[in-house]
């Protein structure tokens, strides 16, 4: 990914919700990996669907991309795919910068 | 106003409530999460709102399940069902269960909220001063009249200059469908209305997997109305929202296009207007075009005398621009400017105006592409020449194009998984 691609514009007025937004996806990245250490994909699959459902609706386009990666991976059971998409979760979260405009 | 604002994602709550009350200060938003709490009981006062705000998945509980039970109850009040799964057959379900609106999560914007919100909410005084409001309201009036044999009008979900828009479900076994219903002021005018019918009885025909699937059309009282596939997968302007595809990607579609102009061609058949919105995704990834220039025929018919009326200039060939006749190499060049689209994610020409957009496909050379793109010069060059002598003359000769200068590229011989 390229610089441009962690970087992502959030309205200005929802600004004071990203702390408890990213708050929550930290806290979804500890239950995504503990539910693929336990194979939980019923836990995996929802999980990815809630991402999926809120990523874009912040401006976080890539969190909804993975999210239905997470949720078909999930479907089929496919534990490597998972573990990429997880992975790359954990990855953008530590580079994603953010802009209010 | 009092919402409920049923959903287990704490991050949507905190986001709709933002959007609401930013529009409406003054809004009571009462969340419920169902992680935490069960189906409200029949002592739960719902009368005391003007609407639920309800998901689909609730984390411990089907959000179909919930509305159905909600509106059983006499004192439910009207319900906007937030959806997260991008399959149509859940709205489908959403609908028949009682929803009377219903969002996707993932196109959720503030503006789509509030105009859902705002629709749902409208006070009967408040509809017959809004031009935009009544206009809706008729549309849902009208869906819920037609009467068509083995399907059901489910909900207004567009409007466009010559028909509404309805997502429509087959009764046999919930398939998502779409209807359009023709405006009236399209219907009186007979030689339109006889063009139409014409031009779609030939669609029909047609058979092409590139071709949306045309099933059904016929009159009601004084509604015509025709039946089509509904396309799950959006259409290519959602798809490119304003970001370059990969090369080999953009060269599969285009491939595709090719191949469904080719068929529509070989009928006797222009499409006349091309534009990433009337090129639609199945489920399964496939493209095909849909809206045969039927608006762009009655259009002319219907304003002959009233002035040149241009619509989306963007993608409109240079004789189109003249108004001169046209024949298949105008499909061509409006390809052309697509692709060049698809492979930049810009626009190739903009202007301030639809006639400086017009005027530059008539007189400015098309910008180049990137140097990293160089190799697709040629075939862009000789899609949009401005003499259509020049022009490739047919897909046919786009598609030979296509095998002889890219053939050795892999991903054009291999499915896009476009999910």
């Amino acid at each position: 990914m390229s610089a441009d691609d962690y970087r992502v514009i959030v309205a200005k007025d929802l600004e004071d919700l990203i702390p408890v937004f990213m708050n929550n996806r930290h806290k979804e990245l500890d239950a995504l990996r503990t539910a693929l250490a336990a194979a939980d994909f019923e836990k995996l699959r929802q999980l990815g669907h809630r991402m999926k459902g809120v990523g874009n609706s912040y401006g976080f386009a890539h969190v909804s991309t993975l999210g239905k990666y997470i949720e078909d991976g999930a479907r089929s059971g496919d534990r490597t795919a998972l573990q990429a998409s997880i992975s790359e979760y954990g990855d953008y979260l530590s580079k994603v910068q953010i802009a209010y405009e | 106003m009092r919402i409920l604002l049923i959903d287990d994602d704490e991050d949507l709550r905190n986001l709709v409530s933002r959007y609401i009350r930013g529009h409406w200060p003054d809004a009571q938003i009462d969340g419920y999460d169902p992680l935490e709490r069960d189906l409200p009981s029949a002592a739960f006062p719902l009368r005391s709102y003007d609407l639920i705000v309800l998901d689909y998945m609730l984390g411990r509980g089907d959000g179909l399940e919930w509305l159905k039970a909600l509106k059983q109850r006499d004192d439910c009040p009207k319900v906007l069902f937030l959806t997260g799964a991008g399959n149509e057959i859940i709205a489908v379900r959403a609908i028949k269960a009682g929803a009377d609106d219903y969002q996707r999560k993932q196109e959720l914007t503030r503006e789509k909220l509030i105009a859902s919100i705002r629709e749902l909410t409208a006070s009967p005084v408040e509809r017959t001063v809004s031009p935009d409001l009544a206009s809706r309201l008729e549309g849902h009036n009208l869906g819920a009249k037609v009467r068509i044999p083995g399907i059901k009008v489910l909900h207004l979900i567009g409007e466009g200059g010559t028909a509404r828009v309805y997502l429509a479900s087959r009764e046999t076994d919930d398939e998502p469908l779409v209807v359009k219903i023709l405006r009236q002021e399209i219907v009186l005018n007979r030689k339109a209305m006889e063009r139409f019918m014409e031009e779609y009885a030939m669609v029909e025909r047609i058979q092409s997997r590139h071709v949306a699937r045309i099933l059904g059309h016929g009159k009601h009282e004084n509604n015509i109305y025709l039946v089509m596939e509904f396309f799950e997968g959006g259409d290519l302007g959602k798809r490119l929202g304003a970001k370059p595809m990969p090369p080999q990607e953009a060269l599969q579609l285009f491939r595709e296009l090719m191949f469904a102009l080719g068929d529509i061609h070989e009928k006797g058949i222009l499409h006349r207007d091309l534009k990433p919105q009337n090129l639609m995704f199945r489920r399964d990834g496939t493209l095909a075009i849909v809206d045969f220039g039927i608006a762009k025929n009655i259009a002319a018919a219907d304003r002959t005398g009233a002035g040149e009326v241009l619509g989306t200039p963007r993608y409109m060939s240079p004789e189109q621009v003249q108004g001169r006749a046209l024949d298949l190499r105008t499909d061509i060049y409006s390809a052309g400017v697509l692709l060049y689209q698809m492979l930049t994610g810009k626009h190739m020409f903009d202007g301030e105006t639809a006639m400086e957009v017009a005027m530059h496909h008539l007189n400015t050379v098309p910008p180049s592409l990137p140097g990293e793109l160089a190799r697709y010069q040629p075939l862009i060059d000789k899609l949009v020449e401005k003499d259509r002598e020049a022009r490739f003359r047919n897909a046919d000769e786009v598609i030979g194009f296509l095998a002889r200068k890219f053939e050795q590229q892999p991903a054009l011989e291999t499915t896009v998984n476009l999910h």
